[in-house]
C-alpha cells in the first residue's frame, strides 16, 4: 500500500475514493433492484415506469416458501379473516396456499429442504476442493514431479470441456454407482469442478511464499509436514480465503447439473429460484426474494474472510 | 518449466524425521489426480465414442458407428463458423472488460480506504448470484419498458436486447459487471505483494508513475492476473445461462447455446459430442498460449 | 418487521418438516413447474383420500422439463410412473418405447368419443391417422387473446376508429380487423401500444405465434402423413399469414424481440398494449385484480378467422402417458381410469385444469365459469399443432433460424423465407428416411 504523503497525493488518493464509490453505486444498482423487487407487492415489480418507492411487504416471502395456485377471484372476507397472516399476503398476492386435502396442512414449496441442501453440498464440497488443492498445489510448487506441466494443463483442462456434453454421461455414470440424487453425488460433482480451479490459483499463491522460510524451519528441526502446517498454511491464508470464496460461489450458484443429477432428496435451490417464472405472470417477487437469501450466506461468508482476502499475498519482501 | 525459484532438493535431514519429501509428494498429489481421472475418464471416452456415431440420446435406437461424418458436417455447416466468431468476438470483449473493470477497481483499492473490507465485500456481490437469476433481471433492467437502465440513464426506449448488434454487447456486459470482481479480487492479492522497497526506490529514481506502473505494478501482478484470464476466458467460452435467457438473436448465438440445442433440445447426442470435441480443441490451444505466457510471466 | 421476518421463518420451517406421510402405495406423475401443475396436485389429493394411494405432482421449471423427461427415459429410470408431456413429444417417446402403448385402454373407455376430437388427435394419437394412442389428453391449451375492453368500448375511440377504418371498433372478426385494431391502437409517444405477439425463438413461441396466422390464412406446415411440404409450406396462404404476423410485429411495445408467456401477460397487466396473444393457461392471472390492475376491463377472444373464413389457433397442452419403466403401471392405469371419469373431469375443470373432456367443455357450466372459457370452448375445436415427429426439434431450430430474422428484422420477404424453410425440411425428412 503506498502511503499518502504530498498533497498531490491526498487528492489523488481522494479521487480514487469517489471513484470508488461511482464504481459501488453502478456494481450494486442490480443487487439493490433485487433487493428491493424481494419487498415488492407483485403488482409494483413490473411497471413503466419502474417503481423506485413503495411500501415493502413479507409476502414475496411468505410465497416463496409454499406452493401455491392462481386465485381467478378474491377470497371471501371471512376465509381471508380467518387465515393466518402468512396466508393473508398470499392472498394479497392473489394466491391460495396449495394444502393437503387429508390434513389440511400447507405444502411447502421445498425452498427450505433445498437451502438446507445447498448449504450441506457446498460447504463439504468447498472443504474438500480447497483442501484438495492446496496440498496439491504445494506438491507441484515444491516438489520435482515427472511431467509436471502436462499434470498441471491436464489438471486445468478437466474444465475446458462443456459440460453440458457430459452430462449424459455422468447421468448414466451416476445412476449405475447409486449416486443420483445423493448429498455425496453433489459433493463428489462439485469438489471435481472446483478442484482444477483451486489446484491452479493455490499454486500461484504458494510459488509467492518465499521458500527460504520453509529451509529455515527445516533446519530448526521441523519436519517437512510440520513446516507446511505452520509456515506455508499461515502465509497461503489469503489465497485459502480467495480460493474457498471462489469454490463456495461456484457450487452454491451451479444450476445445470443440481437439475439434472438429483430430483425430491438432494436438489439444490438454485433450479427452484427461476422456476418461479411459471404461473401466469412471472412473479418476479418470488424470484426476487429466493434469489436475495440465497444470496446472504455467500456475502457473509465472504464477509468474514474479507481480512484474509484482503491481507494480500504472504510478506512478499523476498522477490528479487 | 522456467522457475526462476529453485527445486528444493530433497533434504535428508528432514526426511530423517518424518516422512520423506518424496512421499508427501505422492500424498499430496496422486490423489487429486487420482479422483479427476476417475471421475472424468467414462464421460470422457463416452462423449467420445459418441462423437463417431449418430446416437440420439432421447431414442432407444443403439448408436451407428459414422465415423468422422459428425465433424465433417460441422466443418461444413457455415452456422458453426458463425457461432465460433460470435463466441470470439464475445470473449474478447467480455474479458478485456473484466481485465480493464476488474484491475482497474482493485488499482484503486490498493491504497488506505476506510470501510475497505466492507466495500470490497459489497464489489464482489455480482459474482455471487446464480446465472439464471442474473439473467432474469437483467433483462428486466434492459427492458425499454419496465427497466431502470434506461429510465435513470434517461436513455427513452432503447433497445439492448431487440437490436440485432447491440445484444451481444449487451450480453457481454451483464457477464463483465458478473465476472469484474473475480479478477479484482485477484488482482488485489497479487498487488498487495508488491514489495514497498520498489516503490520507494523508484520514487528516489523519481520514475514516473506510468514507469512505476509498466515496470513495477504489473510486471510483479502479471503472473496472478494471468491466472485470472485463463479461468475467465475457460469460463466465458462457456457462457450459457445468462446469455440464452437474455437473448437469442442469431447475432448472439453463442458456441455453448447452440451447442446446448444440438444435444438437449434437437437431442443429436452424437453431432453435440463431436461439436464439444472441436470446441474443446480450440480451448485447449488457446489457454496452451496462455500458458507460455503465464510461465513467461513467472520467469520475469 | 424482524419479529415479523422470523415468524416467518419459522412458519417457513413448520411447513417444511411436515412433509407427506409415507404410504403404501405410491404413484409420483413428472411435470412441468406452473400453475395447472399445482391444480392436479389439488386434484390427486382427492385421489388419495378416496383409493389411499399417495399421488405426487413433482415438478421441474419449464426450459429444464423436456431434457429432464427424456434423459430419465434414456436411462429406464422408474422415477416417474406418468408423465405430462408436451404434444410433440409423441413421436420420440412412441417410437423409442418410452411411453406404454394406451391404445387399448382408449378404445375400451371410448375416449375417441368422450374427448375433444382435436385433442384426441393431437394429444394423443401417433402416428397421424394410426388409430394408435399413446396419452391421454389432460391439460388441454391453446392460444388465445386478451384485450383491453375500456380502450375497445371508449365512445372517442369508437368513433375515430370507425372514421379511419370504416367499421365498428369491436372484438376483432378476422385477422385483417386483428391488424387495423393494433395499428390504431399503436401510439407510441403515449406508451401504448397495439399488440403483444409471442416473439421467443429459443424453443417453441415464435412458430407458436406464427402459426395461429399461418393456419388461419389457410397455410400449414406440410402434410403430417406424407411428409410432403413443398407447396403447402410456402403455399400463398402460408406466406400471407406469415406476412400478417410480421405487420403485427410493427405494432407491439419496444424491445419485443424475446417475448413468450410472460410478457404477453404483462403487456395486459402494465397496460402496454391493447391486445395480447396467450395460451389460456395463463388467463387466469388476468382476471384476478391482486395480480391484474386491469382485469376489471380485461376481455378475452378466441383466434379470429383468416381471409378466407377459416379459423385455427396453435395448440399448446399436454396429454398424460405412462412411463414404460414404471414400477406401477397396473396402479397407474387404475389412476388414469379415475381421471377419465365425468365428475374427475369437471372437478378438474373447477379446480382451474383445462379439461380436454367434451361434455364438460360443452356444458353451459362450464362454459360461463370464467371470462375466457367460452373462448377456450372454441377453440379447442379448432387447433392445429406443430409436427410430432421425432427430429421435431430440428424442424423447429430450422424454422426459428428462417423466420425470427424476418418478423423481428424484417430480412428478406416472407416467400423467400418460406422457400427456403422449406428445402432445410425436406433435407431434414430425407435425412430421417421419411421422403426419398
Amino acid at each position: 500500500m503506498a502511503e499518502v504523503k504530498t498533497k498531490g497525493e491526498v487528492i489523488f488518493n481522494r479521487a480514487a475514493i469517489v471513484a470508488v464509490l461511482i464504481a459501488l453505486v453502478i456494481m450494486l444498482t442490480p443487487i439493490f433492484w433485487i433487493g428491493a423487487t424481494a419487498f415488492k407487492p407483485r403488482n409494483l415489480a413490473t411497471t413503466a415506469p419502474p417503481t423506485v418507492f413503495f411500501e415493502p411487504t413479507l409476502s414475496p416471502f411468505a410465497k416463496l416458501f409454499t406452493k401455491r395456485s392462481q386465485l381467478r377471484e378474491p377470497v371471501d372476507e371471512a376465509t381471508y379473516a380467518a387465515a393466518p397472516w402468512w396466508e393473508q399476503l398470499i392472498y394479497d398476492g392473489g394466491e391460495s396456499v396449495v394444502r393437503n386435502k387429508k390434513t389440511g396442512e400447507a405444502t411447502s414449496s421445498g425452498y427450505g429442504n433445498r437451502y438446507m441442501n445447498s448449504l450441506i453440498v457446498s460447504i463439504i464440497s468447498t472443504f474438500l476442493a480447497v483442501s484438495m488443492g492446496t496440498i496439491t498445489a504445494y506438491g507441484f510448487s515444491r516438489f520435482r514431479v515427472p511431467g509436471e506441466q502436462d499434470w498441471l494443463f491436464f489438471i486445468l483442462s478437466t474444465r475446458m470441456l462443456p459440460p453440458i456434453v457430459v452430462a449424459i454421461p455422468m447421468f448414466l455414470m451416476y445412476r449405475a454407482v447409486g449416486l443420483y440424487d445423493t448429498h455425496v453425488g453433489l459433493i463428489i460433482l462439485y469438489t471435481a469442478f472446483n478442484l482444477s480451479f483451486a489446484v491452479w490459483i493455490m499454486k500461484g499463491f504458494i510459488d509467492e511464499i518465499p521458500r527460504e522460510y520453509e529451509e529455515a524451519a527445516l533446519v530448526d528441526g521441523y519436519t517437512r509436514l510440520q513446516a507446511f502446517r505452520k509456515i506455508v498454511l499461515p502465509e497461503a491464508l489469503t489465497g485459502i480465503a480467495a480460493t474457498a470464496v471462489f469454490c463456495f460461489i461456484t457450487a452454491w450458484n451451479e444450476y445445470a447439473f443440481a437439475l439434472m443429477m438429483t430430483s425430491r432428496n438432494a436438489q439444490t435451490a438454485p433450479p427452484y429460484i427461476p422456476s418461479q417464472v411459471g404461473s401466469g405472470l412471472s412473479d418476479w417477487t418470488v424470484i426476487a426474494s429466493g434469489a436475495f437469501l440465497f444470496l446472504l450466506p455467500v456475502a457473509i461468508f465472504t464477509f468474514l474472510l474479507r481480512n484474509h482476502l484482503l491481507r494480500g499475498m504472504s510478506f512478499g519482501a523476498i522477490r528479487k | 518449466m522456467a522457475d526462476v525459484m529453485t527445486r528444493l532438493e530433497p533434504d535428508t535431514r528432514a526426511a530423517a524425521r518424518g516422512l520423506s519429501d518424496l512421499s508427501i509428494r505422492n500424498l499430496f498429489i496422486i490423489p487429486t489426480i487420482a479422483f479427476l481421472i476417475i471421475f472424468n475418464v467414462f464421460p470422457l471416452i463416452y462423449s467420445l465414442y459418441t462423437a463417431f456415431t449418430d446416437y440420439r440420446a432421447s431414442t432407444s435406437a443403439p448408436a451407428n458407428w459414422i465415423g468422422l461424418g459428425n465433424f465433417r458436417e460441422l466443418l461444413n455447416d457455415p452456422n458453426i463458423w458463425r457461432n465460433f466468431t460470435i463466441t470470439a468476438k464475445y470473449v474478447v470483449i467480455s474479458v478485456t472488460g473484466q481485465v480493464f473493470v476488474g484491475f482497474g477497481l482493485a488499482m484503486l483499492l490498493n491504497r488506505p480506504i476506510p470501510l475497505k473490507g466492507l466495500i470490497t465485500t459489497l464489489l464482489l456481490l455480482p459474482m455471487m448470484l446464480s446465472p439464471a437469476v442474473v439473467g432474469l433481471f437483467w433483462k428486466l433492467l434492459y427492458d425499454p419498458s419496465f427497466g431502470i437502465i434506461n429510465f435513470f440513464l434517461g436513455l427513452g426506449k432503447f433497445e439492448w436486447l431487440a437490436d440485432p448488434q447491440m445484444a451481444l454487447w449487451a450480453v457481454a456486459i451483464v457477464d463483465i459487471w458478473m465476472w469484474s470482481p473475480f479478477v479484482m479480487l485477484l488482482s488485489l492479492a497479487g498487488l498487495s505483494a508488491v514489495p514497498k522497497h520498489l516503490y520507494e526506490a523508484a520514487e528516489i529514481d523519481r520514475a514516473g508513475p506510468f514507469y512505476t506502473f509498466f515496470r513495477i505494478t504489473l510486471p510483479l501482478v502479471a503472473p496472478i492476473l494471468m491466472i485470472a484470464i485463463i479461468f475467465r476466458t475457460m469460463e466465458a467460452f462457456k457462457t450459457f445461462d445468462h446469455a440464452y435467457i437474455l437473448s437469442t438473436q442469431p447475432t448472439t448465438e453463442l458456441i455453448a447455446i447452440r451447442l446446448y440445442k444440438m444435444a438437449f433440445l434437437e437431442w443429436q447426442t452424437g453431432m453435440s459430442s463431436a461439436f464439444a470435441y472441436i470446441v474443446l480443441i480450440v480451448v485447449v490451444a488457446i489457454t496452451n498460449i496462455y500458458v507460455k505466457y503465464l510461465n513467461k510471466a513467472k520467469a520475469r | 418487521m424482524h419479529r415479523s421476518y422470523y415468524r416467518l421463518l419459522t412458519g417457513a420451517a413448520a411447513i417444511a418438516l411436515s412433509a407427506s406421510a409415507a404410504s403404501s402405495q405410491e404413484l409420483t406423475i413428472f411435470w412441468a413447474e406452473w400453475d395447472p401443475a399445482n391444480y392436479l396436485q389439488e386434484l390427486v389429493n382427492e385421489y388419495e383420500a378416496e383409493t389411499g394411494v399417495v399421488v405426487t405432482v413433482e415438478t421441474t421449471p419449464w426450459q429444464d422439463f423436456q431434457t429432464k423427461a427424456f434423459t430419465e427415459f434414456n436411462a429406464k429410470g422408474s422415477a416417474y410412473d406418468m408423465i405430462v408431456g408436451d404434444s410433440q413429444w409423441l413421436g420420440a417417446a412412441s417410437e423409442a418405447g418410452h411411453y406404454v402403448d394406451l391404445t387399448q385402454f382408449f378404445n375400451d373407455n371410448k375416449l375417441g368419443e368422450i374427448m375433444a376430437p382435436a385433442t384426441v388427435k393431437y394429444y394423443a394419437e401417433y402416428p397421424g391417422n394410426s388409430g394408435k394412442y399413446w396419452a391421454v389428453p389432460a391439460e388441454g391449451d391453446a392460444v388465445g387473446w386478451s384485450y383491453r375492453k375500456d380502450w375497445f368500448e371508449d365512445p372517442a375511440e369508437m368513433a375515430a376508429f370507425k372514421e379511419k377504418y370504416g367499421y365498428d371498433l369491436a372484438v376483432p372478426q378476422d385477422w385483417n380487423q386483428l391488424i387495423d385494431i393494433a395499428e390504431f391502437f399503436h401510439r407510441p409517444d403515449q406508451n401504448r401500444y397495439g399488440i403483444a405477439i409471442y416473439t421467443d425463438n429459443s424453443y417453441d413461441g415464435l412458430i407458436m405465434g406464427v402459426e395461429n396466422a399461418l393456419f388461419s390464412y389457410g397455410g400449414n406446415l406440410g402434410d403430417y402423413e406424407t411428409y410432403q411440404v413443398d407447396g403447402i409450406l410456402n403455399s400463398p396462404e402460408s406466406i400471407a399469414g406469415l406476412e400478417a404476423y410480421r405487420k403485427l410485429y410493427g405494432f407491439t411495445p419496444p424491445g419485443w424481440s424475446k417475448t413468450f408467456f410472460v410478457e404477453n401477460n404483462q403487456a395486459i397487466t402494465e397496460g402496454l398494449a391493447a391486445m395480447s396473444m396467450n395460451y389460456f393457461a395463463f388467463f387466469p392471472a388476468l382476471v384476478n385484480p391482486a395480480t391484474n390492475p386491469n382485469a376489471e376491463v380485461t376481455g378475452f377472444f378466441a383466434n379470429p378467422k383468416g381471409p378466407n373464413g377459416e379459423q385455427f389457433a396453435a395448440l399448446g397442452g399436454q396429454g398424460i402417458s405412462i412411463v414404460s419403466y414404471s414400477e406401477n403401471q397396473e396402479e397407474a392405469f387404475k389412476f388414469l381410469e379415475w381421471f377419465i371419469k365425468e365428475e374427475t373431469q369437471k372437478r378438474w375443470a373447477e379446480l382451474g385444469g383445462y379439461t380436454a373432456h367434451a361434455a364438460t367443455l360443452e356444458s353451459e357450466e362450464f362454459r360461463n365459469a370464467t371470462p375466457y372459457n367460452e373462448a377456450f370452448y372454441q377453440t379447442m375445436f379448432m387447433v392445429k399443432d406443430f409436427w410430432a415427429v421425432p427430429e421435431y426439434a430440428e424442424l423447429l431450430t430450422a424454422a426459428n433460424a428462417r423466420i425470427y430474422p424476418y418478423i423481428v428484422g424484417g430480412e428478406g420477404t416472407a416467400k423467400e423465407v418460406l422457400d427456403a424453410l422449406t428445402a432445410d425440411w425436406e433435407e431434414t425428412f430425407r435425412k430421417y428416411g421419411r421422403i426419398q
